[in-house]
């Protein structure tokens, strides 16, 4: 069964929205690495929506999460109303970018590679005019 | 949990002290931290990360910001850092421009 939380859409709004992924992380039987990673993600996707998606386009609404517990994996669903916006379609760093040294770093592009790294699934999609950034961690089988 | 930070400047070493968690919300009060030292003649940057349960890359931006605003001599030991925000600056090479250190002075 698919469960439903809404959040408005500011950064005050992090803090409650990593709690309640970590809430549905137990109930999923994650453990502490693959929860920590999806409460990771979700905050740097969240953000994004936050920060560029609304405030910056003098928007002000709620997201939504979409959750789901099956039998073989948890899924995430991030859902707004901003202007489309595909995570993946922009450029992620390269391993030449990640050994710069921090004084040449070019700030940006570390939170959508945390991402995609940290879980097992990420995809985007653009549906009835809504962004759907979806989150699927498996649970390991007993 | 809500992000506090403490600070001690000497003259030389200035140290903070994290506690909680780390967002793009938190990273303002820390980045407003680094600005009020940025101007002094500090060597090193100590961050006593062991109560830090959390950092996302808007904590690694303002890492990132320090060097590049207080300049490339800075030494940044991190203190005790939590094994999942070892993971973050592992994955993110971040571990190589800064020092994990069990205390400090080392």
């Amino acid at each position: 069964m698919m469960e439903s939380k809404s959040f408005p859409g500011n950064v005050d709004s992090l803090d409650s929205l990593r709690e309640y992924v970590g809430e549905r992380a137990q109930q999923a039987g994650l453990a502490k690495k693959p929860t920590y990673a999806l409460k990771l993600a979700v905050d740097e996707i969240a953000t994004n929506i936050i920060l560029y998606g609304y405030q910056e386009a003098g928007l002000e609404a709620d997201f939504t999460v979409l959750s789901e517990i099956t039998e073989q994996a948890l899924i995430v669903i991030l859902e707004d109303i901003a202007a489309p916006f595909d995570p993946l379609a922009r450029e992620l760093p390269d391993s030449g970018d990640l050994t710069k040294s921090l004084e040449d770093r070019e700030i940006g592009g570390l939170g959508i590679y945390l991402t995609i790294n940290g879980v097992d699934e990420f995809s985007y999609e653009y549906l009835n005019g809504k962004n759907r950034n979806k989150f699927v961690m498996k649970i390991a089988s007993t | 949990m809500a992000f506090q930070i403490e600070s001690v400047v000497g003259e030389q070493v200035a140290r903070l002290t994290l506690h909680g968690e780390l967002d793009s919300l938190s990273a303002r009060v820390f980045q407003t931290e680094i600005e009020k030292i940025a101007n002094q003649p500090i060597e090193a940057l100590v961050l006593d990360m062991e109560d830090l349960s959390f950092m996302s890359s808007a904590g690694l931006r303002v890492l990132i910001y320090s060097k590049q605003k207080i300049g490339p001599k800075l030494a940044i030991y991190i203190v005790k850092p939590q094994e999942l925000i070892v993971d973050t600056l592992t994955k993110t090479g971040l571990q190589h421009s800064v020092t994990i250190v069990d205390q400090y002075p080392v």
